[in-house]
């Protein structure tokens, strides 16, 4: 079990190396997105409008965060943790296309984004659910924020991570998933159990 | 009883408590949980789990990023009549809980998924009223329940083939284990699970997410034959292997509770109600005399 400290952008050779069960922690600029974020992202794209950051390289975080207003308009961190990862599912090949390299969660994604991480060297990485305030220890500060029209859950935060994690490798780009190894494992033991 | 602004304290006080820590049953289930467990990133997980719980405290900062759904249980007698708009009184304070940043602007429509950005909403909080005749006392308990851990949530009625009551129920047993499987690290585990039996559909939805959210993780049920199953199916289901955040582990549910009432003869219902390890809850007992208790 390898235990690594990746920086943002990150490059294809180094999330080709991780292996499930491998620890993570990140350095770098962290977009937050869910559910409405996602949703935005592909109505930008089919308006051929321009987003407003670069995903080429970048580490996607499903989470929203608890924040404060600042006198000066800015916003400080409070806390923040992962959210479930499963309803960003239908996005996996958009955000493959857009250059996503690490998709930060809990819980997982499916089979289509396994096949695609193989493809196009992607990894999933779960953060410790529930545990925001140790989380936000390793965020310096937030950088921006778009769409928060949205509201604060659903908006694109940009965070500055100085040691963001320990994120665990869920999900790898060699057709590995813990969660979907694991759940093989349940249902022949609750076979066992109850037939 | 209390006049408004007593009330409104209180009812303050119990969104901060339950807000910056979680139940000390569940701390104690935890550590518990830590110290038998084998496998290195459960271990690891379960750990930063404990920290965060008492680094929120000390920091005063939310457990948890999400809020979760609010939902207050309030139970009065003939002589504990709350007297006061209660649902006006929890709307207000959660709004103030949201302006001082405990709670995270959550709430939004159910299809425009518009926020409005203070926690404010048609049925916000949720309330669950009940009347006891001749209780002395109005008790409060408020569940902030997190709803990654609502995406996991079944419920199905039964027919009474389908539970295989003559093989000790099997396909009950089955259907839990088999929804607590296609949870996975969804619901953030370790945490636990309420099971309804009875009633009709919302009714079994309403047991399970009562008893998980207003029993003690370490109580007993007091009847024998639910007491055993609940056994039972958390020895299972810890034996699946799933573990904290369903990476792997030896513990992936700290406790199983059953609410059950009778039902119809033509079926069986039956729901589970997820509940993740940061159990937010408070309760208190206030007096006509103005005595306050707190339950949890």
């Amino acid at each position: 079990m390898a235990e690594k400290l990746l920086s943002v952008p990150l490059k294809e050779e180094e999330i080709r190396d991780l292996r499930v069960g491998d620890v993570v922690y990140l350095k770098g600029p962290v977009y937050t997105s869910r559910d409405m974020g996602h949703f935005t992202i592909k109505n930008f794209l089919e308006e051929k409008k321009e987003l407003p950051v670069d995903f080429d390289g970048s580490a996607i975080f499903h989470a929203g965060p608890v924040v404060s207003k600042r006198d000066d308009g800015k916003y400080d961190l409070v806390v923040i943790g992962p959210t479930t990862s499963i309803r960003m599912e239908p996005y996996y090949k958009m955000m493959a296309d857009l250059g996503v390299r690490a998709i930060i969660g809990k819980g997982g994604l499916a089979e289509d984004s396994l096949k695609q991480f193989e493809e196009t060297g992607q990894v999933y990485l779960q953060a410790a659910p529930g545990c925001a305030v140790v989380l936000a220890d390793g965020i310096s500060h937030i950088e921006d924020v778009y769409w928060l029209e949205l509201g604060v859950p659903e908006a694109m935060w940009i965070l500055q991570a100085t040691k963001f994690g320990p994120l665990v490798v869920g999900m790898d780009s060699h057709g590995r998933s813990v969660y979907k190894e694991l759940a093989e494992k349940a249902n022949n033991r609750n076979k066992e159990l109850y037939g | 009883m209390a006049m408004y602004q007593d009330l409104y304290k209180h009812v303050y006080d119990m969104i901060y408590h339950s807000t910056t820590t979680i139940s000390p049953d569940v701390t104690d289930i935890m550590q518990k949980a830590l110290k038998r467990e084998t496998n290195q990133t459960a271990k690891s997980i379960m750990q930063a789990m404990l920290d965060d719980a008492k680094m929120a405290g000390e920091k005063v900062k939310p457990v948890c990023q999400s809020p979760g759904f609010p939902t207050v249980y309030v139970s009065f007698g003939d002589k504990s009549v709350p007297g006061e708009d209660l649902k006006k009184i929890w709307a207000e304070a959660l709004i103030e809980g949201t302006k001082n940043h405990l709670l995270r602007p959550s709430m939004v429509h159910p299809l425009t998924r518009k926020n409005p950005g203070d926690n404010s909403g048609i049925g916000v909080p949720n309330f669950e009223f009940d009347y006891v005749p001749e209780q002395e006392y109005m008790e409060m308990f408020l569940s902030f329940k997190g709803c990654g851990a609502e995406l996991a949530n079944a419920m199905k009625i039964f027919t009474v083939a389908q539970l295989e009551k003559g093989n000790d129920f099997a396909g009950l047993k089955r259907w839990v284990l088999d929804t607590v499987i296609k949870g996975g690290g969804k619901p953030c585990p370790p945490g636990a699970i309420g099971i309804g039996l009875g009633g009709q559909m919302d009714v079994a939805c309403k047991l399970a997410r009562k008893a998980v959210s207003t029993r003690r993780w370490d109580d007993v049920n007091p009847d024998p034959m639910y007491a055993e199953l609940e056994q039972e199916l958390l020895e299972n289901i810890n034996s699946l292997g799933l573990g904290a955040a369903g990476t792997g582990g030896d513990t992936t549910m700290l406790a199983v509770k059953i609410g059950a009432t009778s039902t119809h003869t033509a079926i069986a219902p039956a729901a589970i109600s997820f509940h993740c390890w940061t159990a937010r809850r408070t309760g208190i007992r206030l007096y006509p005399d103005g005595r306050k208790e707190t339950t949890l």
